[in-house]
């Protein structure tokens, strides 16, 4: 009779671990580098924790017209962050894999305004997502698709 | 005995294997990232994304229908209109009814309140469609009249300005679609329902329907324009014009123009992404439907309402993505006649080219100082 319970437990528990680490791989596949569908930006998605953040890692326009300096957060509200370089910048926060291919709880900051939106990222293969950034219910908002890039590496 | 006790230590061991191997795999997973924090980014070598391609084969990029420094789209709006003290000249209806006198009365203000709304119902890169509606109302303030001249039954269009004030509303929708990162078309139509009634809307059949199409390019990130061809009521009656879409901001973002001529045009000046000045002009009109006063019913009666606003505007935002807006200029008045349509169609006039018809009143408005204040929501 322990055995038999013994037994259950294992297989419960090894069907628990497998499908956490399922849903770990799953969740997985947006790491990698995107660029938005205005082709001024790329972000690279990293995880940290259990959680998925994208950086800024290429700007069409690197440079600041005015101060010929590499771009900075100069819109950011908070003036301390006015200087920090936009190169490296993280604009997606916190986004947890919720499964059927959805990332949500997450945030998106969009450095020509200074305004960060309410962010769900949807994979609707495994190259293309769809970034919906809106403000309090999901009907504000708006979609841009991101393409995957594919880094080459250099020799 | 010595059986069972061999296999439960087997057990035990497998399950230990199971638990610390399951562990130690999402364990290693983050061993990448784990140096990394949310709120610090490592020391990467950038350049290695100079040179990337799709990881799609056919992938494509596509123009986006903002540009830099634009100010931003207002997704739900609040406002109130007014329009302060100005004289009005109405004239006498002429055939077939030949009604009410000529007469001259002062508005003390025209006012009222005014919804927009524009709620995106697709918004992809290749493809954007926005559906809105719109609700605006003048409500006119007529001082009485030297009971020796008349008073606003004197006059059919002033009994109805000042009993009942003019209303539009109507539906609109947007569609932008981009066919590559330079070029993209622009289709705005909207069906509006004009004139002096209340609660009780008028008939479907006295809707009208405004449009334009506008073939664009965006050559870059700054800059934006378009040649197109417009249905349009806003100098009051049905037109159908050129249009020309410029829209543009400069290397530093803080001059701009924000143009779709000849509906508006205005100069931009960006003191930063939340606190922006207009300088520029607008025209806008409908043709009012005089509908609710049953003599005037059957006449097919519609005042051509065409105004330019030439003005000062004040964008910022309040908190987050509320915006308040705030405008003051001048109102010119360049119609306010009456038309009678033939057999219930509208006279097509092409600015005097194509008939001379005269219309059944003509009015004429002097030019106040007007104020309009709105709250907005603002788009992502």
């Amino acid at each position: 009779m322990r055995k038999s319970l013994f037994f259950t437990m294992l297989v419960a528990l090894t069907t628990l671990l497998t499908s956490f680490v399922n849903q770990d791989a799953a969740g997985d596949r947006l790491i990698g580098v995107w660029e938005p569908s205005n082709g001024r930006a790329r972000v690279k998605v990293e995880k940290i924790g259990s959680k998925y953040y994208g950086k800024i890692v290429w700007l069409k326009e690197p440079t600041d017209p005015v101060t010929k300096q590499p771009k900075t957060d100069k819109n950011n509200p908070d003036p301390a962050l006015q200087n920090v370089p936009l190169k490296g910048y993280r604009n997606l926060k916190d986004f947890v894999y919720a499964g059927n291919n959805e990332w949500n709880e997450g945030t998106i900051y969009d450095p020509l305004n200074g305004s960060t939106y309410s962010c769900t990222i949807k994979m609707t293969d495994k190259n293309t997502l769809e970034i919906r950034g809106y403000i309090g219910v999901s009907a504000l908002g708006r979609t841009d698709i991101w393409k995957r890039l594919e880094v080459k590496t250099k020799k | 005995m010595t059986k069972t006790k061999t296999s439960s230590s087997s057990i035990r061991i497998l399950f230990f294997l199971c638990l610390f191997g399951g562990f130690s795999n999402s364990g290693w997973s983050q061993t990448d990232t784990a140096k990394a924090s949310p709120e610090t980014t490592e020391e990467e070598d950038f350049s290695q994304y100079d040179d990337v391609g799709f990881a799609e084969s056919g992938a494509k990029r596509y123009c986006s229908p903002k540009i830099e420094g634009i100010s931003p789209q207002k997704l739900i709006g609040l406002g109130f209109d007014y329009q302060a003290a100005y004289k009005m000249n109405l004239g006498k209806l002429t055939s077939p009814s030949a009604n009410g006198d000529s007469l001259q009365y002062n508005v003390k203000n025209s006012s009222g309140l005014r919804f927009n709304c524009n709620i995106p119902v697709i918004s992809k890169t290749n493809i954007v469609w926005q559906m809105g509606a719109n609700y605006w109302e003048t409500g006119y303030i007529i001082e009485e009249l030297d009971p020796t001249q008349g008073s606003f039954t004197s006059n059919p269009v002033a009994t109805e300005l000042a009993e009942n004030g003019l209303r539009t509303m109507g539906l609109n929708t947007t569609i932008f679609k981009p066919f590559n990162e330079t070029n993209f078309i622009l289709f705005q139509g909207s069906a509006d329902l004009s004139g002096d009634y209340n609660w009780n809307l008028m008939p479907a059949k006295y809707l009208k329907y405004s449009a334009a199409l506008v073939f664009g390019k965006r050559p870059s990130e700054r800059k934006q324009w378009g040649v197109g061809l417009a249905r349009t009521y806003r100098v009051g009656e049905l037109n159908y014009i050129p249009i020309i879409m410029f829209n543009s901001t400069d290397a530093q973002n803080k001059w701009g123009s924000e143009i779709l001529f000849p509906a508006r045009a205005h100069v931009r000046r960006t003191i930063n992404p939340r606190n922006m000045i207009f300088a520029g002009y607008e025209l806008e009109g409908q043709s009012y439907r005089l509908y609710r006063n049953t003599d005037y019913r059957s006449e097919d009666l519609e005042i051509r309402r065409g105004e330019i606003r030439l003005r000062m505007v004040y964008e910022c935002s309040l908190k987050d993505f509320i915006w308040l807006s705030v405008q003051a200029g001048y109102r010119i008045n360049y119609r306010y006649d009456v038309d009678r349509l033939e057999n219930g169609k509208e006279i097509y006039r092409a600015f005097g080219l194509l008939s001379k018809e005269p219309y059944v009143m003509t009015n004429s408005l002097t030019n106040p100082l007007y104020f309009n204040v709105s709250i907005n929501l603002v788009s992502p």
